[in-house]
């Protein structure tokens, strides 16, 4: 038997997420409470503002879901760690980049998912004023930007333990930092201001929201995203050699 | 026959944990097919050398060629020619039989036109058939170690390592899963882990015995029996004889050795039966039993490992 490539392992553990996912609570929760979360955020956004686009609610929703991604990742490593299967899957002939991978697609499948049952907003939008589609798109990529560098943080918290909820904890807590950076921003001498606005994730957003897409921006997420999933490879191998 | 290469061949095979030496400098070679013996007290470091073997831990000092792949430079084609069995069957409770089977399969590279055969061969060789709809989760330990058996099979490797798979078994349940490894081990080889000895004696064709990370022991049962001095020996109760006798057994033809086991007992290593009983007649004593007793693994075990098995 030959070993599977990079392509078909990554299909492989992909397939197997997205039946887990969907047949245990998490990925049900996840949507649920991002939606209730995000419904509150949609509606106070138009209500304050007036104006038909995402813009006021898309710090919120980042902020959503830097608590909601974690149910995502949570379980993903860890529990595989606790119920022995992490022994399956690393005596199987698969590289160990294409679980990470497949895994970190299957939680970025649930992240679409979401954004697609958002659905109502923009069509709410545009029964009550004329968003610009343009804008519209611009921010849901940026959401999406953050589904993808946070589900990496998260998929490296869950690969530090065998616990869930630390690994969930763990998930939020590599995230805050680069959203309280923004909250302490205004105390800060001018030059660390700058620094702040380069760390912070809602910055990098805000862009997005504002109809622009900026290489600085993608290349941020895209960074973000990379770092961790490589730190989450790094992770699984060395705990081998411990 | 054919002299084959080894189907694993380990050099001074090393690993530590910090300062704990789990593994030290095993040498061992194993030849298939046929089921060989892994045997070891509680915590003498079995399962890290599977671990070892199956890459699934590397290796701090030495080599291991498994199935002619080096374990190290080449872990993706071992790991594509061992089937492994952890002590506890790596399931996921949400999956049914079928669809953890077939993921299994994909993950061991197991061609997609081939897949589905794949896996009902394993279910139908392995007894589970018709649980192909069933959760995982929902299984009874007998089935949850069959359908970790059928895991371990999917892709039809030609070496099994199997980590304690009978333990927690009800007495049912053990007869058909040994059944079934004396089955596979037809036409491959596998290294079967325990500390059940009987167990080791009906299955297995060889032991390796190992202690606090170190290879003590390594050969088919008589072998061992006969290095520790623990070869078939004969029991002989008799009566109506002076108090002690074993000078007078000692002095019989082909008896090598005799021990006193108690008043009327005594333990007597050599091809001697019919020396012994004919003397015990001779002397007008009155045999009231002599019984041949195999080479027996316990006493290997003990003499070996010195503590209790």
């Amino acid at each position: 038997m030959n070993p599977p490539g990079f392509a078909r392992s990554t299909l492989a553990i992909f397939k197997k997420e997205m039946r887990v996912f969907f047949l245990s609570p998490a990925a049900y929760a996840f949507v649920a409470v991002a939606l209730f979360l995000g419904g509150i955020f949609f509606y106070m956004g138009i209500a304050l503002s007036g104006e038909a686009s995402l813009r006021p609610m898309m710090s919120n929703l980042g902020v959503t879901l830097i608590f909601c991604l974690p149910l995502v990742t949570m379980r993903q490593l860890a529990e595989e760690t606790r119920a022995g299967t992490l022994e399956l899957l690393l005596t199987s002939p698969i590289p160990i980049g294409a679980l990470i991978f497949g895994k970190w697609l299957a939680a970025m499948a649930l992240c679409a998912v979401l954004l697609v049952s958002t659905a109502p907003y923009p069509a709410i939008l545009y029964v009550l004023g004329d968003p610009d589609l343009g804008v519209l798109f611009t921010s849901y990529l940026g959401l999406f930007a953050c589904c993808a560098a946070f589900t990496a943080a998260g998929l490296f918290a869950s690969s530090l333990t065998r616990d869930q909820m630390v690994a969930g904890v763990g998930g939020v807590l590599l995230v805050l930092p680069f959203w309280l950076v923004s909250a302490i921003r205004d105390v800060l001498p001018e030059g660390a201001q700058l620094a702040a606005d380069r760390l912070s994730f809602l910055a990098h957003l805000r862009s997005f929201a504002g109809g622009v897409i900026d290489t600085g921006d993608i290349a941020w997420f895209a960074g973000f995203t990379f770092v961790f999933l490589f730190l989450t490879w790094r992770s699984l191998e060395s705990r081998r050699w411990r | 026959m054919l002299e084959l290469a080894p189907m694993i061949e380990t050099d001074k095979l090393t690993k530590r944990f910090g300062a704990v030496t789990a593994v030290d400098s095993v040498d061992m070679r194993i030849h298939g097919p046929g089921i060989v013996g892994f045997l070891g007290p509680n915590g003498a470091g079995k399962t890290t050398t599977m671990r070892l073997l199956t890459g699934f831990l590397p290796m701090t000092d030495g080599r291991a060629v498994v199935a002619g792949h080096d374990v190290f430079e080449e872990p993706q084609q071992v790991k594509a020619k061992v089937g492994y069995l952890p002590e506890a069957p790596p399931l996921y409770p949400e999956l049914t039989v079928g669809e953890y089977l077939r993921f299994v399969a994909e993950i061991r590279g197991v061609p997609t036109a081939r897949r589905l055969a794949q896996v009902g061969e394993v279910m139908e060789r392995t007894g589970l058939r018709g649980w192909e709809d069933r959760l995982t989760g929902s299984l009874s330990k007998g089935y949850r170690q069959r359908v970790g058996l059928a895991q371990a099979l999917v892709h039809d490797p030609p070496l099994l390592i199997l980590d304690e798979p009978t333990s927690g078994l009800d007495p049912a349940q053990l007869v058909n899963i040994r059944k079934l490894i004396l089955d596979l081990a037809a036409d491959r080889t596998v290294v079967l882990s325990t500390h059940v000895l009987p167990e080791v004696e009906r299955l297995c064709s060889r032991v390796i015995l190992i202690h606090e990370g170190r290879l003590v022991g390594d050969g088919t049962i008589e072998e061992l029996a006969e290095d520790v001095g623990a070869g078939p020996w004969l029991e002989l109760v008799v009566s109506g004889a002076p108090d002690d006798i074993s000078a007078a057994l000692a002095s019989v033809d082909a008896v090598d050795s005799v021990r006193r086991l108690s008043r009327e007992t005594y333990r007597i290593t050599g091809d001697a039966a019919d020396g012994v009983a004919a003397r015990v007649r001779q002397e007008g004593w009155q045999l009231k039993a002599l019984i041949p007793h195999q080479a027996s693994l316990q006493e290997v075990f003990v003499s070996l490992v010195g503590g209790v098995a």
